[in-house]
């Protein structure tokens, strides 16, 4: 029977090209935009390099002191991290670094613009780099403020030019002279939390702020390791404990949040305690995606329609001669998805073509996007549903056809 | 009041050449009900055709009203059906999605009437073939001899002076039928309009003034 | 003509109703998108209030902390002369972390009468116009005697002032940083800068004059340099920075590169916006295309009868036109039914000028889409030969 329906469904699509197109470009360039979007926010928030460990990781991006008519939202300090995170008994380890920022270098005359980030030894316990030469820094050369860094790839390229090893080479940057010990693989940008072009230990940040900033907010992020997935649970608890029970010490603010999240619940932390991050997220992509599909469908079940009429005498031969209502409405719907999964074939395509341009217009530094099983499995999932929003209608319209005027109609 | 002269009519295609009419000449006189019969395929319909301006000749001359037709634009042929011709068709051709005034309304959209002229005249023409109580339905809640009805309604809603037939009877059985040749009948006999009939039917052949039998595209009558 | 028209569509509206849920949607969309590019255009005409090229912005974090603040602005002052004694140096000025193009920014209440907008609160130097060059509407900038004027002296731009005065005059007027207590006079009115970049509007904005211990807190140093200043001037410059303040990271930036990377944050939903948008409309347009042109197939006995009792060709295919214009314009109504909400409830607070030119366009460019997708389908019901047509049945 599949088969039989199989049959016809390649011939109706052959019958009505220009109505086969219409519903192939659609379903195709749909697929397409989805399959890019979920490609990008997969890669944003789903690639774990260098953060392997993600699944026993909490993440710690921001602390909040609410008042009257004051709000203050921001990274943790140094001193918070290591006096109040650090003193948890959950976490087995604690990665402390502060954000990147921006300074410049001077090479040969050329200005290079240089991301850099103080971070403490534990953190590259926590973090898995990929290690292309060198290694890392340990305890006591970030406790002796010990001039050393761990450059990216990029930087390397950029810096030294195209040479085999700069381990022992000196980078300059800020006006002070590093030594290289590691290179490391490239982060995104989009990683915020652990891109940078060079990284430094903490007791060399020329501002000092790691000992004399005493307050809760002041730019570093912590990420707690607990020993297994099933500490984490009890490590956020534990976090949470810990910041009801913060001294207030600034009598403009009464509240005090913060959260040791997820990766992906901290990643989109606006601060607001009312409204989350990831329920604006997933807002915005939900209203952005249903805007994407409606008018597809709508044009779909359009066009399906549309060929439901032509058809009409062979649905009235097929009612005449025993075919339930029924038995109609699973062929149509049959039809539809080889219909859509055809659409889909041609939208995964269109997707990897689109996904080269994306990633060789270098639009995001390090962003190399690709289709992995995800994406394609979301895509399939996306067929299936296309396939039945715009079947559904036109067939429940097709079964309900009067056997005789669909007959006298031709 | 309608001259045929010679006429032929060449279907090609790319392989074929098909001779549909083959020098059929044909007076029609004013206030006539003339009836053409002959085999499926011998050209009926294409005669109809040519004569109601749809088709024009490979070859010959008609005139209507001793008007040649052979160079009207198409809009002057189109005013010249409105107003001159009306048509009955063997599958009614009612528009499905209009209820039966609005049908019967549609030769006058297409010449300056008022919504109120056309209402009018369309209640009259329904009157006069009986179906003044289905003014308000849609083609598909009535019968066939209903239907074809409602068509003679829009046929001489109009006032035309010619009405063509193609197989006005085809559809319906003989009761039904015979209604419709009634109806026709009294058309030519009351207000004088000259009637073109193509029919299988020999009985209802007979009920009209003269019989032109054709047989592959010539005249043999 | 039209009310047979009507009755036409009106008895198909089961058919007809997808493909006006079709362009409803369309328009929709295209009204968001067309509000997006005119909320956009009308902010890119608006002048940018400054000179951005060869303007350059120090970034600087202030670890001197000397204890008496008249050493502190001795190490600053000495700063400022040798920088401004470089050939490559036009201007110089010292002020707050929140530079225009520059994430950063200090918003807070100002208060006049019940009016109490919320503006971006610049700390400035006198010199920071000319730095800047920006534009004087009227009143005075800052100078040397404001330091001792009784009530602080502070210049608003006239977006402010529009907000706080409406078309009132400002200068004179007292205005308030809490209610009730009118501690500021204003004394200027400048032209309002677009701090984040081309496509977004100017904000309301206060500039107050830097005061004796400023200094303790400013971060940034706005440069003006001359054309010919190279990455070898730079260097130099950020040597003589670094050395100078020993334990502050610095970092030299250019607005010109500044305003590209802001920019890119409206540039870049626009493009993808667009992107999706002409996709959707193309998916409309062929889908429109398609059922009208199956319409007409469908409708060839229809057609051949009309022209039988003498319709022309020309009045068949434009009855098809008006059709689906007519079917277009039912949409529409109600399309802009929902679009007129936008600017009744002041969703976004947009301008309602925005919202109402946006749809205008986006009902000019359905009806548009409309005729194009309907004028070849027209065109082949007006060559439907009605002694064809009426015999296929």
């Amino acid at each position: 029977m599949l088969k039989n329906y199989f049959k016809i469904a390649i011939a109706v699509l052959r019958r009505r090209k220009f109505f086969t197109f219409i519903s192939l470009f659609g379903i195709s360039f749909t697929l397409t935009i989805l399959l890019v979007l979920t490609a990008f926010i997969d890669k944003v928030v789903g690639d774990n390099y260098p953060d392997k460990k993600r699944d026993r990781s909490l993440y710690v991006s921001r602390i909040s002191m609410i008042g009257k008519g004051y709000t203050s939202s921001g990274p943790p300090s140094f001193y918070f991290l290591t006096h109040y995170a650090g003193t948890l008994k959950t976490p087995v380890k604690i990665a402390i670094s502060s954000g990147f920022n921006e300074t410049n270098t001077y090479v040969n005359n050329k200005k290079i613009v240089v991301n850099y980030k103080y971070t403490n030894a534990e953190y590259w316990d926590i973090l898995e780099y990929d290690f292309l030469e060198g290694k890392a820094f340990n305890k006591q050369q970030v406790d002796n403020a010990e001039k050393v860094a761990v450059i990216s790839k990029d930087m390397k390229n950029e810096y030294f030019g195209d040479v085999s090893s700069v381990i022992g080479q000196y980078i300059e940057a800020d006006n002070v002279k590093y030594r290289v010990i590691g290179v490391v693989e490239n982060v995104p940008i989009t990683s915020y939390m652990t891109y940078s072009d060079i990284y430094l230990p903490y007791t060399v940040a020329k501002d000092g702020g790691y000992k004399t900033n005493k307050s809760y907010q002041g730019g570093y992020f912590g990420i707690l390791l607990a020993n297994s997935k099933d500490d984490i649970d009890k490590m956020h608890n534990e976090y949470d404990e810990m910041v009801k029970r913060l001294p207030i010490t600034d009598k403009n603010y009464d509240h005090i949040y913060s959260h040791a999240d997820p990766y992906v619940t901290s990643y989109v932390d606006s601060g607001d305690e009312n409204h989350s991050g990831t329920f604006i997220a997933v807002t915005a992509i939900s209203i952005f995606v249903f805007i994407l599909m409606i008018l597809p469908t709508l044009n779909l079940v359009n066009i399906n329609i549309t060929r439901i009429m032509e058809r009409s005498s062979e649905i009235g031969v097929r009612k005449a001669f025993g075919a339930s209502s029924h038995t109609l409405v699973y062929q149509f719907i049959v039809e539809n998805i080889i219909l859509t999964l055809l659409g889909g074939v041609i939208g995964v395509i269109l997707s990897v073509i689109a996904l080269q341009v994306i990633n060789s217009a270098n639009l995001i530094a390090n962003l190399e996007l690709t289709i992995n099983f995800t994406v394609l499995f979301i895509g399939l999932l996306v067929c299936l549903v296309f396939g039945l929003l715009s079947g559904v209608y036109p067939a429940w319209r097709m079964s309900k056809l009067n056997v005789v005027t669909a007959l006298k109609a031709q | 009041m309608i001259n045929l002269q010679n006429i032929e009519k060449v279907y090609r295609t790319d392989t074929v050449e098909t001779l549909a009419l083959n020098k059929v000449s044909l007076e029609v006189a004013k206030g006539e009900f003339l009836s053409i019969m002959g085999p499926s395929g011998c050209g009926k319909s294409t005669l109809l055709n040519i004569i109601g301006l749809l088709d024009e000749p490979s070859k010959g001359e008609i005139r209507i009203d001793d008007q040649k037709t052979a160079n009207l634009s198409d809009k002057q042929l189109a005013q010249f059906r409105n107003k001159k011709l009306g048509f009955i068709f063997q599958s009614y051709h009612l528009i499905n999605d209009l209820q039966v005034l609005d049908n019967v309304e549609l030769p006058l959209l297409y010449r300056d009437t008022t919504a109120k002229e056309r209402k009018q005249l369309a209640t009259e023409a329904l009157a006069k073939v009986g179906l003044s109580n289905r003014v308000k339905h849609f083609p598909s809640q009535l019968s066939g001899g209903q239907k074809q009805r409602v068509a003679i309604a829009r046929a001489i809603v109009g006032r035309p002076e010619i009405i063509l037939a193609d197989e006005p009877t085809g559809n319906l059985d003989s009761a039904m039928g015979n209604e419709i040749m009634d109806i026709l009948i009294q058309l030519n006999q009351q207000d004088g309009t000259t009637i073109i009939m193509v029919t299988h039917d020999e009985n209802m052949a007979k009920k009209t003034h003269r019989l032109v039998r054709l047989f592959d595209g010539s005249q043999v009558q | 003509m039209f009310k047979h028209l009507f009755k036409l569509i009106w008895n198909k509206k089961k058919q007809n109703f997808l493909l006006m849920s079709e362009m409803l949607v369309s328009f929709l969309v295209i009204f968001a998108v067309f509000t997006l590019i005119v909320y956009y255009y009308n902010n890119y005409k608006k002048p940018i209030g400054l000179d951005y090229q060869n303007l350059w912005v120090v970034d600087y974090n202030n670890t001197y902390n000397p204890k008496s603040t008249d050493s502190l602005n001795i190490f600053y002052e000495n700063l400022r002369q040798t920088i401004k004694s470089m050939p490559q140096v036009k201007e110089i000025s010292f002020c707050s972390d929140n530079v225009p193009f520059f994430q950063n920014q200090w918003t807070g209440d100002v208060h006049y009468k019940n009016a109490s907008p919320s503006s971006d609160q610049y700390t400035v130097e006198d010199s920071y116009k000319n730095t800047l060059n920006m534009k004087l509407v009227e009143g005075r900038w800052f100078n040397k005697a404001d330091a001792v004027a009784k009530t602080q002296p502070v210049i608003i731009n006239e977006d402010l002032k529009e907000k706080l005065f409406g078309t009132e005059e400002a200068i004179g007027k007292l205005v308030g940083s809490e209610a009730n207590k009118n501690d500021m006079r204003v004394i200027g009115v400048i032209q309002g800068v677009k701090a984040k970049g081309d496509y977004a509007p100017p904000r309301a904005a206060i500039y107050k004059r830097t005061d004796t211990g400023s200094f303790h807190w400013l971060g940034k140093i706005m440069i003006h340099v001359t054309p010919d200043a190279d990455a070898a001037f730079e260097g130099r410059l950020y040597k003589t920075l670094a050395n100078y303040m020993k334990n502050s990271n610095i970092e030299i930036e250019h607005m010109p590169n500044k305003l590209k990377s802001t920019n890119l944050f409206y540039v870049v939903p626009m493009i993808v916006t667009l992107i999706v948008a002409c996709f959707l409309v193309i998916n409309v347009a062929l889908g429109l295309f398609g059922v009208l042109w199956y319409n007409i197939n469908k409708r060839r006995g229809e057609i051949g009868l009309r022209r039988a009792i003498g319709a022309s060709g020309r009045s068949v295919s434009s009855q098809l036109v008006y059709e689906s214009l007519i079917l277009a314009t039912l949409s529409l109504i109600i399309g802009t039914f929902f679009a007129v909400q936008f600017p009744l409830l002041n969703v976004f607070s947009l301008q309602a000028s925005v919202y109402i030119v946006a749809m205008l366009l986006s009902i000019i460019f359905i009806y548009l889409l409309v005729l194009v997708c309907s004028l070849y389908p027209g065109r082949q019901a007006a060559g439907i030969l009605p002694a064809v047509a009426l015999h296929e049945e």
